[in-house]
């Protein structure tokens, strides 16, 4: 958490949360690098950013459209199951890998932003989920592994209206709970979100790692 | 065979398939299931270990049948299913317990891609083709599908994080296939192991302190044994004590892991 002249965060992830989140952070101060859905290795990481050094700021977001389709695991085909699973996973914990060099010589932060179906499971979201979990708990792992080179890596899990359809969302935030979020909202993506991200990277938060947040205004409360 | 008061029976006329029940954990929840009644397949990928499994659980009068299978292959996972049907004629059981070896304790910018496709292969690649090859069958009679993950998969591991990554979206896919297979009267459960293994002799033969820090972090104070520890949780989850549970992983590790 060396303070830096110019903070630099990455945002990887077509649509939202990664496009509100990033707009949030630009607000806050932030130079923002994007990645989209693209295919995520240390090479096209380093293609898209030969300069690049150091990173402040992670954001992981990147789902693809076919993570974020309702569809029963029974009709899936195995070229879906791949694309909307294995491949979205996979792409998670690369972005880790690439990112690793970078972080360390910022003192930066990674954050893991997945659905609320990623731990409480999803009817008709099953790829979705077992991506998004894995992620969740990659974001432990590495908090475990990387506290001592000054990397700190968090996890946020969200509404489910921030990565589906209005339609889908609604059925998912009905399924896990049976009270209207207590503030009374699903939280802002660019507004609010986006502060809890640029938060974590302040020096309030230093003795945190490996914190799994849900900042869904009260939806679900687990544990 | 090896049996437990009370669970004798409690399995008889149903059939399973356990993946990577050559050796470890899979082998010890096969023989507990084949104990408890059940007709089970010992889907494997090496005859070498798969046959013995499978004639040791012969010879206590227990049925089990050897067959080849490499989960990453669908065609392989649906042999399994068709060896189980052609045998005993139903399928009332999964247990996905393969896995690739997840290997020396490495930091996530080290490990390989080949490595990273291995895992994801073998654990999430592999329940699409556990599940969707046993569905028809589950729904037919009431089955259920078990995941073996890992507390890896729940608090993460600093030593192994690809492994923890990839029992995590066990987790995920488990509580997804839970709300997505209730309606239809299948259930779907994970048990997360701490057992002697294989793998876990190959880590404290490489790590001698590990088996002493392993033992001073578990309240019961010894490590699991996959057939008379963990193999009766599989009974249990698998037979109708459990039938109203749905979308749960039990941590059967000594207490190691109390975090949930």
């Amino acid at each position: 958490m060396t303070p830096q002249t110019t903070r630099t965060a990455l945002v990887v992830g077509s649509g939202d949360p990664a496009d509100s989140v990033g707009v949030g952070l630009v607000a806050a101060g932030w130079s923002l690098l994007r990645l989209g859905d693209d295919l995520i290795n240390d090479d096209t990481v380093a293609a898209a950013f030969p300069t690049l050094e150091h990173l402040d700021l992670v954001v992981h977001a990147r789902y693809p459209p076919l993570c974020r389709q309702r569809m029963e695991l029974t009709d899936l085909t195995a070229e879906q199951w791949h694309a909307a699973c294995d491949e979205p996973l996979e792409a998670g914990i690369r972005l880790a890998r690439a990112a690793y060099e970078p972080l360390r010589a910022a003192g930066g932060t990674i954050v893991y932003l997945v659905p609320l179906m990623a731990s409480a499971g999803g009817d008709g979201f099953a790829p979705f989920a077992g991506a998004a979990e894995g992620l969740r708990v990659l974001a432990k792992s590495l908090a475990k592994t990387w506290g001592t080179d000054d990397i700190r890596v968090h996890a946020i899990t969200l509404d489910p209206s921030a990565f589906l359809a209005p339609t889908d969302a609604a059925g998912m935030a009905e399924a896990n709970s049976l009270h209207d979020p207590p503030l009374g909202r699903v939280p802002d993506l660019s507004d609010e979100v986006s502060l809890v991200v640029d938060a974590l990277t302040t020096n309030a938060f230093a003795a945190l790692t490996g914190a799994s947040l849900v900042v869904d205004g009260g939806l679900w409360m687990p544990g | 065979m090896t049996e437990h008061a009370g669970m004798s029976g409690l399995l008889e006329g149903t059939v399973a398939i356990v993946t990577g029940a050559g050796q470890g954990v899979g082998e010890g929840i096969a023989a507990a299931l084949a104990a408890a009644g059940a007709g089970v397949v010992i889907a494997a990928r090496r005859p070498d270990n798969g046959e013995p499994a499978a004639e040791a659980i012969r010879a206590q009068g227990g049925q089990a049948l050897f067959c080849r299978c490499d989960v990453t292959r669908r065609a392989d996972v649906d042999a399994a299913v068709s060896a189980a049907l052609e045998q005993w004629g139903r399928l009332d059981l999964v247990v996905h317990n393969a896995v690739s070896p997840p290997g020396p304790p490495r930091p996530i910018q080290e490990i390989d891609d080949e490595t990273i496709a291995l895992q994801i292969a073998t654990s999430t690649t592999a329940v699409f083709h556990c599940a969707q090859a046993a569905f028809d069958e589950l729904r037919a009679n009431g089955g259920s599908l078990i995941l073996l993950t890992s507390p890896s998969g729940i608090e993460g591991s600093g030593h192994l994080p690809l492994y923890g990554a990839v029992k995590g979206a066990q987790r995920g896919l488990l509580k997804s296939l839970a709300r997505e297979w209730g309606p239809h009267g299948v259930r779907v459960n994970a048990i997360a192991p701490v057992a002697w293994t294989p793998a876990m002799d190959t880590a404290t033969a490489a790590n001698p302190t590990l088996e002493a820090r392993l033992l001073g972090r578990t309240p019961l104070g010894r490590i699991g044994d996959p057939t008379t520890d963990i193999g009766p949780v599989a009974v249990f989850l698998a037979s109708e004590l459990s039938r109203h549970m749905t979308g749960q992983t039990l941590a059967v590790d000594g207490g190691r892991y109390l975090g949930l």
